[in-house]
C-alpha cells in the first residue's frame, strides 16, 4: 500500500489565496499574527476583552490570524541522456504523477520544466490545476527517448515564479560540480528539494572478473574494464565519494539531498520532509 | 662453425602489392572495439585503472597484428633471396679429378677384381670423407680427360659436392689433357671474392706435356687468382713417378716423362705447391690427411638464402591472435 505523498513548508508562503500551508497573509487562520483596532479589522468576532481591557486609549484590539496559503509546486527535471538509464525514467513518472495526486489535495499548483540541451516547450509546464495535462506529460515521458546533456537546467528558473515556490529538483548530477554549483545558484530564492536518484545499483550488478566495454550515454567515450573485485570495490567507493561531495555542495547552498536508491516510494519523501520540519 | 655475421637487410616484399591497401582494415580496431558496449550513466565517475587502460590498448594493438597479419597473408608475403655473410674455418677448394681411363684401373695397373679398389673409386672415396671431414669449406668438381668436364661450380651444399663426386663413378674416358682442365678449374675462382685460401686440389694418375701457350695462360692465371696447389699423383706401378730422372738424356723431354716436367712447371709457378706421390690408397689418404691438416685458414663467404614464402606464418600469426581475442571474447560480459 502506497501512502500518498506529503509535503510540508518549514517557511511561510507569501500566496494570497489561501490554502494549506502556513502563510503570511491575515486572514481566516489559526495562527495568531497581532492585535488590531476594530476599525482596521471589523470583525467583532474576534474582538480579544484583554487586549482591549488593557488598552490605555481604550480602544477595541481585535485578533488578527494568518491565513494558510497555496504554495506553487514545481518539477524540475534533468531529460538528458543519462537519464534515461536504469529505472530513472520510472521514478520520474511516479514522482511526477504522485506530485500530481499531493498537489491537487493540497489544493496548490504544479508546474513542470524538463531540461536537457534546452528547454522544450513541451516539457514546460507553467503551474496550474490541469491535472490531465501533467498525466499527458508523464505519458510522453514513458515513451520519451532521453538524449543530450543537462546544460538547459541553469535556465529553469528563468520559468519560475519570483514568489518562493517548493521545486524539486529530479537530476542524477552527472555534470561537473561547478556546473551544479551555478545551477543551484539560480535557484537560491526558492525552497529547492533535490532529488538525486543514483546509480549504485547499476555499479553493484557490475561482475567481479571479465572485461566490460560501456559508452558513455551523454559524450559518446568508450572505456574498456578489466573487471576484478578491488576494480569493482574502487569504484563503488568513487561513486560514495561522489555522493558525498554532493550533499556538501547541496547543503553549501542550505538544500539536503535526498539519493533515491534503486527502489522509489513516496513514503521516502514524506520521511525527508518529516525530518526537515524538525 | 658459420656464424651470422651482418644478417643483411630483410629484404620483405609481396606477391599482389594492390592488396596491401587492405592495411587500412588495420585501423579498424581503432575506431571499434569489436565488444558489445553496455550503456553507462557517466564514465567520469569511474576511477582511472592503468591495468584496464593497458588491456584495452593491448587488446586493440593485437587485433590490428591480426588484421595486418591476415591482409599480409593475403597479399603474400615473401622475403627476397638475400645473401648472409658467413666465417669459415676453410678454403674454397676445387677438386680436379682426372677422367683418363687409366684411372679405371687398380694401383697395380690392372682391372681391378674383387680386391683392388680402381684408383678412381680409391680416390672417390677417400675425397668423399674428405669432404665430408670439411663442413665449412666451399667445394667445385672439374673432372678432365681430352677435354675439361664442368661439373660442380663451386657450393657450400655438401651433397651436390657428394653426388658430383660419386657422378665419376661412370666409366672414364679417353686421354689426358691436364692444362684444359685446370684452366677450367682456375675459372672456378673468377667472380668470387678473394676470402680465404683458394685450392686446387689435382687428382691424377698420369700427367701430359703442357704446350707453351697453355703454359703462358696458365702462370699468368695462376698467379692472379693466387691459388695453392696440391697434385695427388697417383702412381701405378712401374710407371715414371715425379721425382724419376730419365737414364737416357734423350728421354728427358716432356713428351716421354710428362710427370716429371708438369711437377717442375708447377714448382716453378711461384704459388704454394705441394705434391703427393700416392701408390697405394693408404699413401693416398694419408696425402689428403696432410691436405686437411694444412689447410685450416678462416675465409668469408657470402651464403645464398633462396626467397622464402612468409604467408603462412602471416597465417599462422593471424589465427593465433584470433585465438587470443576469441579467448578474451569469451571472458566479455553484458552487463
Amino acid at each position: 500500500m502506497t501512502e500518498p505523498l506529503q509535503y510540508r513548508l518549514p517557511w511561510q508562503s507569501t500566496a494570497v489565496y489561501p490554502g494549506a500551508h502556513p502563510g503570511r497573509m491575515v486572514g481566516a487562520g489559526q495562527l495568531f499574527n497581532r492585535h488590531e483596532p476594530l476599525i482596521a479589522s471589523p470583525d467583532p468576532r474576534r474582538i480579544d476583552l484583554r487586549a482591549s481591557v488593557l488598552d490605555p486609549f481604550g480602544g477595541y484590539r481585535v485578533r488578527v490570524f494568518l491565513q494558510q496559503s497555496t504554495v506553487n509546486v514545481y518539477l524540475i527535471a534533468d531529460l538528458s541522456a543519462s537519464m534515461g538509464s536504469g529505472n530513472k525514467p520510472g521514478i520520474l513518472q511516479k514522482l511526477l504523477l504522485d506530485l500530481a495526486d499531493a498537489v491537487a489535495g493540497y489544493g496548490d499548483k504544479l508546474g513542470f520544466i524538463g531540461c536537457s540541451g534546452r528547454i522544450e516547450p513541451r516539457w514546460r509546464l507553467n503551474a496550474g490545476r490541469q491535472h490531465q495535462t501533467v498525466i499527458q506529460i508523464a505519458q510522453q515521458l514513458q515513451t520519451h527517448q532521453f538524449n543530450g546533456l543537462a546544460t538547459a537546467l541553469s535556465e529553469a528558473a528563468a520559468y519560475l515564479p519570483e514568489r518562493r515556490s517548493l521545486v524539486f529538483l529530479f537530476t542524477d548530477c552527472h555534470f561537473p560540480i561547478t556546473q551544479l554549483e551555478t545551477l543551484l545558484r539560480t535557484l537560491q530564492t526558492h525552497d529547492v528539494v533535490p532529488l538525486v536518484p543514483s546509480d549504485l545499483q547499476h555499479y553493484l550488478r557490475l561482475p567481479d572478473w571479465g572485461m566490460v566495454t560501456f559508452h558513455d550515454l551523454e559524450n559518446r567515450g568508450t572505456r574498456t574494464l578489466l573487471m576484478r573485485p578491488a576494480l569493482k570495490q574502487k569504484i563503488i567507493a568513487a561513486h560514495q565519494q561522489r555522493q558525498r561531495e554532493l550533499t556538501h555542495c547541496f547543503r553549501a547552498f542550505g538544500m539536503e539531498p535526498l539519493f533515491i536508491e534503486e527502489a522509489y516510494s513516496s513514503r521516502q519523501i514524506n520521511q525527508y520532509f518529516r525530518q526537515r520540519a524538525a | 662453425m658459420p656464424q651470422d655475421r651482418a644478417g643483411g637487410v630483410m629484404n620483405l616484399a609481396v606477391e599482389t602489392p594492390w592488396l596491401l591497401a587492405g592495411l587500412l582494415f588495420a585501423l579498424l580496431p581503432l575506431f571499434s572495439s569489436g565488444m558489445a558496449v553496455n550503456p553507462s550513466p557517466w564514465l567520469a565517475i569511474l576511477p582511472p585503472d592503468p591495468l584496464s587502460t593497458f588491456a584495452t590498448w593491448t587488446l586493440r594493438l593485437l587485433a590490428m597484428l591480426t588484421m595486418a597479419a591476415l591482409v599480409l597473408g593475403l597479399a603474400g608475403l615473401y622475403r627476397s633471396e638475400q645473401s648472409i655473410e658467413r666465417i669459415g674455418h676453410g678454403a674454397h677448394i676445387v677438386l680436379l679429378l682426372d677422367r683418363s681411363s687409366s684411372m679405371d684401373n687398380s694401383f697395380a695397373g690392372q682391372t681391378p677384381d674383387g680386391k683392388n679398389e680402381s684408383k678412381s673409386a680409391a680416390a672417390r672415396r677417400l675425397l668423399s670423407e674428405f669432404v665430408d671431414q670439411r663442413k665449412n669449406d666451399l667445394f667445385a668438381v672439374a673432372a678432365y680427360s681430352t677435354a675439361p668436364l664442368f661439373v660442380m661450380p663451386l657450393t657450400e651444399n655438401k651433397q651436390a659436392i657428394q653426388a658430383a663426386i660419386a657422378a665419376t663413378s661412370t666409366p672414364a674416358l679417353a686421354y689426358t689433357h691436364v692444362s684444359k682442365g685446370l684452366s677450367m678449374a682456375l675459372s672456378f675462382f673468377d667472380q668470387q671474392p678473394l676470402t680465404g685460401s683458394r685450392i686446387i686440389v689435382l687428382v691424377s694418375d698420369g700427367a701430359a706435356a703442357i704446350d707453351r701457350d697453355s703454359e703462358q695462360k696458365l702462370r699468368v692465371w695462376v698467379k692472379q687468382k693466387q691459388v695453392r696447389l696440391y697434385w695427388l699423383f697417383l702412381r701405378t706401378a712401374n710407371s715414371p713417378g715425379i721425382h724419376s730422372v730419365a737414364e737416357d738424356p734423350r728421354d728427358d723431354n716432356a713428351q716421354a716423362m710428362p710427370e716429371r716436367y708438369l711437377h717442375q712447371f708447377f714448382s716453378s709457378l711461384g704459388v704454394p705447391y705441394q705434391a703427393y706421390e700416392a701408390e697405394s690408397p693408404d699413401a693416398l689418404q694419408r696425402a689428403i690427411a696432410d691436405i686437411n691438416h694444412l689447410e685450416n685458414l678462416p675465409l668469408h663467404y657470402l651464403e645464398r638464402i633462396p626467397k622464402q614464402d612468409l604467408s603462412y606464418q602471416c597465417y599462422g600469426l593471424a589465427m593465433g591472435l584470433l585465438a587470443l581475442l576469441l579467448t578474451v571474447k569469451f571472458f566479455e560480459i553484458r552487463v
